[in-house]
């Protein structure tokens, strides 16, 4: 595995072409790193094979064959060695029926070669059975393994859009239940329709030892079949209301557990759990209908094959003591009674089964359907190094897509010299924090266009774009993962002392020095949590280290301490020349870090100069700054 | 969300129609065909009475919870149910023995007569099964439900007993599976483990005593081939599944955790140009799963047949020596025939045991974790003879008050402080000062180790704690929300107010625009934590929610804090409504709200180092001066 960590390193034009193809994220290869996007992870298993068919027209099992076809070397001769075993066992109450009519009634043959025959079929079958339930979970495991790959890679090929609605429990159980359900039935449904092959095979046989017989002796089986759909039609409802009505008792527990300070608070303990009662009791009424269902079908269910077996044994028995079957085809039946309810009971199951994956298949779909929308264009080429120059050029922009969406930029239009520092000031919603994702291009502008150094930034790949952007915001994500790799996030792999550089620089170095792990520290482990301005000042080593050409700070020290903010300030100011600089203030120290300050209102530029212009002649600048945070009480 | 923006803008999260939609439906999700069944099936719910509880905090069963002690009352019931398993097992295995009568009396004999009596008992055996397992699921299922619907109500009314030290934050997973896996599982071991432990016992004595009967060679043969590979086998299979299923829970827990952080994160993912790695680092995580999936069904993989394969083995070893019995006229066929069809009854119970006894070992561990829940006492502890607190003017007194949350490191040192009735103290002080211990003292979350708080002279130790919580009313830092309406939440405190009671108060406090905004005006749905409402606005219901509680204390602990310039407007012209008249202790982080207050405290390390108005202490220039100077410095 190449590392490529280095930016600006070796292989920039040996691999334009690989991230230029990204426009569409069926293309896109994720086995190795780019120049822009550095790998520091070595790929340990295979890459997913299948891939769902694009064309959503087509039904779903169609369109998940591939995934399922890219396995076919071990899925076919599983499936083939499955159906040999069944008609082994198929075999083997018909050898046994020959053994005790020649053996034992007539006494014509040898008791030992019968007893042999039922070894070697017996263990012949077994050694069956063991490889192809292998081969079977083995292709299940491979598709559901697949199916998550492709699902995550689709995922982070999704735009912020698409995250803005998403709601992450319901991708989670599309990632969890329904890849699950489709999977089984994927790998399920073949393997019992070889049981239906079996059941073929041994009804034929039994017909051509007695017809009647065989009738009268699968009469009760349809039944197995009957009773079974008609309870899982009433267990299926109802075990989602009793699921539902878990989750309603978890839920007023989970609030009661994390609200506690307000129960205790309004003294509403009696209260609650008179609601937890209310809802225990009505999981218990849907759980006593669960069991009376239950009640109702299983034993019945359980006892059909029984029935069977007395009508085998008094109208066989009859027929033997008319001497029209032998008392081995009598075994022989009643071994055919137990074998064949089996395809009743799961033929009813995997009808079920289907209906589900059919759902959710739909619903993975759904994710895997969904089309990022900002992607690169197919003739998008690399933004090279940089001068940082940044022009917005009558932007208009709206976020969602419904009817009521309301433009948040509104013609804005501001040129940004290389290496100036530009400070956005303007009261909540006014659009400076989407002005900053705009040019990252988490979004595209609706109208207008956003130029990086003369380039419409829709023209160059995003990664490559991204790369020349750090940005820092005001609630930053940090993972679970140890702060050294935290801060090296963009530049996995990154050396330890770039690392330290980068957090003394952002005055991360001193608190984190004093942990008991110091770099090492996994974030949230151990109920160690880091505070809001510990957070912040970790998210700003972690963009100091990828040095980027434009630097964007969206109320990044909001929660630091003045003083603390004043050193990471000079530290910034000491660079200032290699980036150009978009800062988004709340307070009056950050608004010193710029050149310029530009004043926002309803999306567009309302007046533009240094500050002490703006206070001189704007009044609606002072008015804003009056409102702005007053930082540090406390 | 990282680049989502404050919350509370109108573009961080979904669009609150798309959440109702999505949140709305009862059965979200669910197939249509399905959810119209199950529309069919709620139509049959009776209306439940409203439970009425009996809550105390000091009087409640205290004995060790035992499962002898959980199952007692129910002795004569579980008497019953067990009468229903002897008679269920029983007619479920006469089937091979009368198969073997009427082969042996009827068939061989070529007497026909016997055949119908045979078939017929056969009928009766197949009905009177019938009948007893129905009973026998219908009742104990009924029982088992019952008693957990107990132990959810006792449980968790033990829940409410405790005091705040015992909701620590590492604490709260594993709390909720108290209420829920533990739960479950003993609902498990009661409902399947217990009863079906007795059905296999019962079982496994049943055919191996027809077996010695009928011929104790042939069983003597049958339980020497079959048994100790059937025991050794089913036992492997059992620790190493569990090994393997263990490392599929643990697999599919990092597989989830990391789609999870993943999707939380994806906007840094994105930024940060780490898609490619984070692609490669999933797949890892997930190759891991596949492998230990594939591992663990291995282990299923080799069972099963393993098991027949030694049902073969049983089966050959029958025919090879009951054959040659059969031959020699020392066993009848339908007797060969009879241990046949008991061979494959044989396997299922060693089986199910097998698995019982894992299912029994999850009961016992349930049983140990809730009974060392239940013995938990609460720290603060209502005095037997509390009394009612009457109705207060307000007056707050702190008598020399030392806490600590553990017993090396106090938090407060000696603070002695007295709020007058219808003042409002304000507590300022740096992080970690002790700022909000004191308001978690006056409510009583905490008991002080030395001296006392007073309410109008009573100390709070003295009174019920239901009468002291309900005077008070306080305001936290991150305004928790119910699942339910917005009228569900402001009413939390007074359940019965009136709807006209809730409306006012939601527009006292400023929260009319919102209310006249919403489609459903005050029933609509807070969805999950009330991610649908802006963090102002839900620090808005808060305060309504204590303002019409009408208490006559009001505590504001941080409440202001996380709030942008707007929303804090609103507050705190909403504060000046609901202060008005009331005794008030404010914890501020910010100084624009102290400088409101009729006084200020400044605690700095657990002591009260500076007391008065604003402009005394700005006067005095101590901490408070100093701290006002860096503030007005800033702004």
């Amino acid at each position: 595995m190449p590392r490529s960590l280095e930016p600006m390193g070796v292989a920039a034009d040996g691999r334009l072409g690989e991230s230029k193809s990204t426009s569409a994220s069926a293309n896109r290869e994720w086995s190795t790193g780019t120049r822009f996007e550095p790998v520091d992870v070595e790929r340990r298993f295979e890459p997913p094979r299948g891939k769902i068919h694009p064309d959503r027209t087509l039904g779903w099992i169609r369109r998940m064959l591939p995934i399922v076809a890219a396995h076919k070397w071990v899925f076919v001769p599983t499936l083939v060695l499955a159906l040999i075993a069944n008609l082994l066992q198929v075999l083997l109450p018909a050898v046994i029926r020959s053994g005790i009519d020649q053996a034992l009634t007539d006494r014509t043959a040898s008791l030992n070669r019968f007893v042999v025959m039922v070894l070697v079929i017996g263990v012949l079958r077994s050694l069956l059975t063991l490889v192809y339930r292998y081969g079977l979970y083995k292709t299940a495991f491979q598709i559901d393994s697949d199916l998550r790959n492709r699902l995550y890679e689709h995922l982070s090929e999704l735009s912020f859009d698409f995250y803005d609605r998403m709601q992450s429990g319901q991708v989670i159980s599309r990632a969890n239940s329904d890849i699950r359900s489709v999977q089984m039935f994927l790998t399920f449904a073949p393997l019992i329709s070889m049981t239906v092959v079996m059941f073929s095979v041994a009804f034929t046989f039994m017909l051509t030892i007695h017809v009647p017989l065989t009738l009268v002796a699968i009469l009760p089986l349809p039944g197995v079949y009957w009773l079974g759909v008609r309870l899982r039609n009433e267990l299926f409802p109802l075990s989602w209301i009793v699921q539902g009505r878990l989750a309603d008792v978890a839920t007023t527990v989970d609030e009661n557990i994390n609200g506690v300070r307000v129960v205790r608070s309004f003294a509403a303990e009696r209260q609650q759990i008179n609601q937890l009662a209310k809802a225990a009791t009505s999981l218990r009424w849907a759980s006593v209908r669960t069991v009376d269902t239950r009640a109702r079908h299983n034993p019945l269910i359980e006892n059909l094959p029984r029935l069977g077996t007395l009508l085998v044994l008094v109208y066989g028995g009859w027929l033997v003591i008319d001497e029209q079957v032998t008392e081995g085809t009598l075994f022989a039946f009643t071994a055919y009674v137990t074998l064949l309810q089996a395809p009743f009971r799961t033929l009813g199951m995997v009808l079920m089964l289907g209906q589900r994956a059919k759902a959710s298949a739909e619903r993975i779909f759904e994710i895997l359907d969904t089309e990022p929308s900002v992607a690169d264009r197919p003739d998008a080429a690399d933004l090279a190094d940089i001068d940082g120059a940044i022009e917005f050029d009558d932007v208009v922009f709206a976020y969602g897509n419904g009817s009521d969406r309301a433009d948040v930029l509104d013609r804005f239009s501001l040129r940004i010299e290389p290496g100036e520092s530009v400070a956005l000031v303007g009261r909540t919603g006014c659009g400076k924090s989407t002005v900053v994702r705009l040019l990252a291009r988490f979004y595209d502008v609706d109208q207008g266009a956003i130029r990086v150094d003369g380039h419409d930034v829709r023209d160059v790949t995003a990664a490559s774009l991204r790369a020349h952007i750090g940005m820092v915001t005001d609630e930053p994500f940090l993972f679970s993962t140890s702060l050294a790799d935290n801060i090296a996030y963009a530049r996995p792999g990154a050396e330890r002392g770039a690392v330290v550089a980068a957090a003394v620089e952002a005055q991360a170095d001193e608190f984190i020095a004093q942990l008991p792990d110091g770099y090492d520290t996994v974030v949230g482990e151990r109920g160690y949590t880091l505070s809001g301005g510990q957070r912040q000042r970790v998210a700003i080593a972690r963009t100091l280290l990828t040095d980027p050409r434009i630097l964007v700070l969206d109320d990044a020290t909001s929660a630091i301490d003045v003083h603390v903010e004043e050193r990471i300030h000079a530290a910034l100011t000491e660079r200032a020349a290699q980036w150009t600089m978009i800062v988004i203030a709340h307070r009056l120290s950050t608004i010193a870090l710029a050149d310029r300050v530009v004043l926002m209102e309803d999306g567009r530029v309302a007046a533009t100069g240094t500050h002490r212009e703006l206070m001189a002649n704007e009044p609606r600048y002072a008015e804003v700054l009056a409102h702005l945070d007053d930082g540090g009480a406390a | 969300m990282s680049f989502g923006g404050p919350a509370g803008s109108p573009f961080g999260g979904p669009s609150a129609s798309a959440t109702s939609a999505a949140a709305g439906l009862p059965f979200a999700g669910m197939p249509s065909e399905l959810a119209e069944r199950a529309e069919r099936i709620l139509a049959q719910e009776p209306e439940h009475p409203d439970p009425d509880v009996a809550f105390s905090q000091s009087e409640y069963d205290r004995r060790p919870f035992t499962l002898r002690r959980f199952l007692g009352p129910h002795r004569l019931g579980l008497a019953g149910a067990a009468a229903l398993v002897i008679v269920e097992t029983v007619a479920l295995q006469a089937g091979p023995l009368l198969t073997q009568i009427g082969l042996d009396r009827a068939i061989l004999p070529r007497d026909a007569t016997v055949l119908w009596w045979v078939g017929l008992a056969y009928l009766a055996s197949i009905v009177v099964n019938l009948a007893a397992s129905a009973a026998r699921v219908s009742y104990t299922g009924r029982l088992g439900e019952k008693l957990m619907y107990e132990l959810r109500v006792r449980v968790f009314s033990h829940f409410q007993r405790q005091s705040l030290d015992f909701y620590t934050e590492e604490k709260t997973g594993r709390l909720m599976t108290r209420m829920t896996s533990d739960i479950d599982a003993l609902a498990a071991l009661f409902q399947d483990g217990l009863v079906n432990l007795a059905v296999q016992g019962l079982t496994l004595v049943i055919i191996t005593g027809v077996m010695f009967a009928l011929s104790p060679t042939l069983a003597v043969v049958t339980l020497v081939v079959v048994l100790p590979g059937m025991l050794a086998l089913t036992f492997w299979f059992k620790g190493a599944s569990e090994r393997g299923y263990g490392a599929v829970r643990d697999r599919i827990a990092a597989v989830l955790a990391d789609l999870s952080e993943s999707l939380a994160g994806m906007r840094v993912i994105t930024a940060t140009n780490r898609r490619r790695h984070n692609v490669i680092q999933h797949a890892n995580i997930v190759g891991e799963h596949t492998v230990a999936n594939v591992r663990a069904s291995t282990v299923g993989a080799i069972y099963g047949p393993a098991n027949e394969a030694i049902g073969v083995l049983g089966q050959a070893a029958l025919l090879l020596v009951g054959g040659r019995m059969v031959l020699d006229g020392s066993l009848t066929v339908g007797e060969l025939f009879a241990f046949l069809l008991y061979l494959t009854a044989f396997f299922a119970p060693i089986q199910q045991l097998v698995q019982l006894y894992n299912s029994y070992q999850q009961g016992q561990a349930a049983v140990v974790k809730l009974r060392q829940l239940l013995q938990t006492e609460p720290t603060v502890v209502e005095a037997r003879d509390a009394f009612v607190l009457p109705p207060l003017e307000g007056r707050i007194e702190f008598e020399g008050v030392t806490f600590g949350y553990d017993r090396e490191q106090s938090v407060l040192r000696d603070v002695n402080l007295v709020v007058e009735p219808g003042e409002t103290l304000a507590v300022v002080g740096p992080t970690g000062a002790g700022k909000s211990t004191v308001a978690k003292l006056v409510t009583r979350f905490y008991d002080p180790d030395q001296g006392r708080i007073l309410l109008d002279g009573h100390d709070v130790r003295d009174v019920t704690l239901h009468s002291l919580r309900h005077q008070l009313g306080v305001v936290p830092q991150e305004a928790f929300l119910f699942h339910g309406s917005i009228a569900d939440n402001v009413a939390f405190g007074r359940p019965d107010a009136t709807a006209e009671d809730i409306v006012d108060a939601c527009r006292q406090v400023g929260l009319g625009d919102l209310i006249d905004r919403l489609g459903s005006g005050v029933d609509t749905p807070v969805h999950e934590r009330g991610s649908s409402l802006s963090s102002g606005e839900r620090q808005l219901l808060a305060l309504a929610r204590a303002f019409l509680a009408q208490p006559r204390v009001l505590i504001l602990d941080e409440a202001t804090s996380n709030l942008d310039l707007r929303s804090e407007t609103v507050i705190e012209r909403a504060l000046d409504v609901v202060l008005e008249g009331r005794t008030a202790i404010v914890i501020a982080h910010r100084l624009a709200t102290a400088m409101r207050a009729d006084r200020i405290a400044v605690i700095d390390d657990g002591r009260v180092v500076e007391l008065g108005t604003h402009a005394e202490l700005v006067a005095a220039g101590g901490r408070y001066a100093d701290m006002y100077a860096t503030w007005s410095a800033h702004s």
